[in-house]
């Protein structure tokens, strides 16, 4: 039942300048802490970085504080960490070997590092073989730096915080369709068909099931679109030019174009099978998006905001998001009568949105300055080392 | 003869877990996209068998009558599972394209289904297509198996091996009954049609590729 025009139960105007750097004080810390170890590096470049992430990351968080806003905020720094994360990535790689391909017998080596896309492939084969299917070891050694065992305890431990946040503010990937979808004013593509939105469960089936019958991560051999930014094997048959064709058009497909088209983040909507995944951890989560629906007009600004069409009408008459939110704000920040609200699992619905929001807001933007934060530093290290 | 009977049947079993892992990725989607209940799922768990139990024993009077190291090893061998391969793909893509609600972005329109796509979605002729193609497939179980019944040198032996090892891996399948339990869940029967068509994509693109590489391979021979 929509509500009445006076029901807004939202605070008017930013928050106090005094307020909101009181309240950032903490990340403040956070991240000087973060940073702080850039200033035993040699040279001025990582110092210089290090400082630029400090204040980069505490002026956002600021500005999420002040004007009680997160989407805009967030997405620049997830933008940011997007872009920023292949020129680092690749730099690393051509001064390592001088190309972005890898010869299969490195990656057989586990001389590639690990990703995060490909831990629900190796769940089924770990389960029945206790046979890890990436190249790589759960810990580090001598010959093989890059641990699986990292990673997965540092996803595990976000996950069960920020539940599918993850794909807000911890995916390295996700920034770059977000950014081009940021940039038409209006979508070309209005109407695409929901059911779509089925499509990276479907993905995430087939490389589950390819994956335990072909004991190799077939997502990472056929199917990642930003295997086409970061690290693909070396083209030198048919079978890896075609792979590699593949993960070329998927990228301008779903990370440039389609973007462009809808403003919609259509490789997380419509491919990733790790959203569908981080989705299942949603319930482990206390943090939640709710619709009130005695404030709600069914204005459905909130589902022309959401870029990844998991708040639709369906989810607005039931009074809460899909299980496939991320948790981005973007509707909360659209809805002009503060229908759409940050909640917490087992409080009350009239419980403040802004506690919530602030809560969440410290875990996540902790998170994501500590593991996006150090991409950033890392890139930037590598292209102010340019200039000194 | 107890060790006669017992050791298909326990080599069967004891590989039941790679057969699953094989099979799994085509018949699951071909079982959730029907949106069957338990006795749908049945029959049509019932017909992939039955066609898997006619590949097994399609190829050990094939490879008894041609010589068994024909089709195992070489080109042949290769050129056989990419064939195998090409056809599981096509298959699971009509499959997957060629039905209708509730995945109408992908659909054809009803006029234009074919009674034998029909036949491929609603029965369990279909099921028993991909049975006797995964039936044909040469997984590392099968070929053990394959190897073993050659030894027996009979063709009556080796029928009785195949049938026994299939027999063994039987009870490995039964957990794909549960399926039926899915039915009422509207988005089930939509990524599992999604499912079988990038499933399809997969192994079609693996067989033509095969081909490929085989035929360039054969062509460089000959130049």
């Amino acid at each position: 039942m929509p509500g009445t025009p006076e029901a807004d139960p939202r605070p008017n105007g930013p928050r106090s300048v005094g307020r909101s750097l009181w309240l950032t004080l903490p990340m403040a810390l956070w991240a000087l802490l973060m940073f702080s170890r850039s200033l035993a590096l040699p040279g001025p470049a990582p110092k210089l970085a290090g400082l630029i992430v400090f204040l980069y990351t505490t002026t956002l968080f600021f500005l999420m504080m002040r004007t009680r806003r997160t989407h805009r905020w967030r997405r620049i720094f997830f933008v940011s960490v997007g872009f920023l994360f292949p020129i680092g990535f690749i730099w690393d790689l051509v001064a390592l070997r001088g190309s972005m391909s890898i010869p299969i017998e490195q990656m057989l080596g586990g001389n590639t590092p690990f990703c995060f896309l490909a831990i629900p492939m190796m769940i089924v084969p770990a389960a029945l073989t206790r046979t890890l299917i990436f190249p790589g070891s759960i810990l580090p050694t001598a010959a093989n730096p890059h641990a699986v065992g990292a990673m997965v305890a540092l996803w595990l431990i976000a996950t069960l915080v920020l539940g599918k946040g993850w794909c807000a503010y911890g995916c390295f990937f996700g920034g770059i369709e977000e950014g081009f979808a940021a940039l038409p004013r209006k979508p070309r593509l209005r109407h695409v068909d929901p059911r779509w939105r089925w499509m990276p469960w479907a993905v995430l089936a087939t490389t589950v099931l390819l994956s335990a019958a072909m004991f190799e991560p077939v997502y990472c051999s056929w199917l990642c679109p930003f295997k086409a930014v970061t690290e693909f094997p070396e083209v030198n048959s048919v079978t890896s030019a075609v792979q590699f064709a593949i993960f070329g058009a998927l990228f301008l497909g779903l990370v440039v174009i389609l973007p462009l088209l809808t403003k919609l983040r259509t490789q997380c909507a419509f491919f990733c099978p790790f959203g569908p995944f981080q989705a299942l951890s949603n319930h482990l989560s206390v943090f939640d998006v709710r619709v009130d629906r005695s404030v709600c007009t069914d204005c459905v600004t909130c589902r022309r905001a959401c870029p990844t069409l998991v708040l639709d009408e369906r989810a607005i008459e039931r009074g809460r998001a899909g299980m496939s939110c991320m948790k981005c704000g973007a509707c909360v920040d659209a809805c002009p009568r503060g229908a759409v609200r940050w909640h917490i699992r087992g409080t009350s619905l009239s419980a403040s949105s802004e506690t919530a929001r602030l809560l969440y807001l410290f875990a996540a933007w902790g998170f994501a300055t500590l593991f996006g934060g150090s991409i950033i530093a890392n890139s930037l290290t590598k292209l102010l080392g340019l200039v000194f | 003869m107890t060790n006669a009977l017992g050791e298909p049947l326990l080599l069967g079993f004891s590989s039941g877990l790679a057969c699953l892992a094989a099979c799994g990725p085509i018949l699951l989607p071909w079982l959730a996209a029907t949106g069957a209940g338990w006795a749908g799922t049945t029959t049509r768990l019932a017909g992939f068998l039955a066609g898997r139990l006619a590949g097994y024993l399609g190829f050990a009077v094939v490879a008894w009558i041609i010589g068994l190291a024909l089709p195992l090893g070489g080109a042949a061998g290769v050129v056989l599972a990419a064939l195998v391969d090409a056809a599981l793909g096509a298959v699971l893509i009509v499959f997957a394209v060629r039905t209708t609600a509730p995945v109408p972005c992908v659909a054809r329109p009803v006029g234009l289904r074919s009674r034998w796509a029909a036949g491929l979605r609603s029965s369990a002729l279909g099921p028993a297509a991909l049975g006797l193609l995964t039936g044909l497939n040469l997984c590392p179980p099968f070929v053990a198996a394959a190897v073993r019944a050659a030894e027996l040198h009979s063709l009556p032996g080796a029928l009785t091996f195949f049938a026994l090892f299939f027999a063994g891996t039987l009870v490995w399948f039964l957990p794909f009954l549960g399926l039926g339990a899915l039915r009422g869940l509207r988005a089930v029967p939509v990524v599992a049609r999604f499912t079988a068509a990038l499933v399809g994509v997969y192994y079609g693109g693996r067989g033509v590729l095969t081909l490929t590489g085989v035929l360039l391979h054969a062509w460089h021979a000959r130049s």
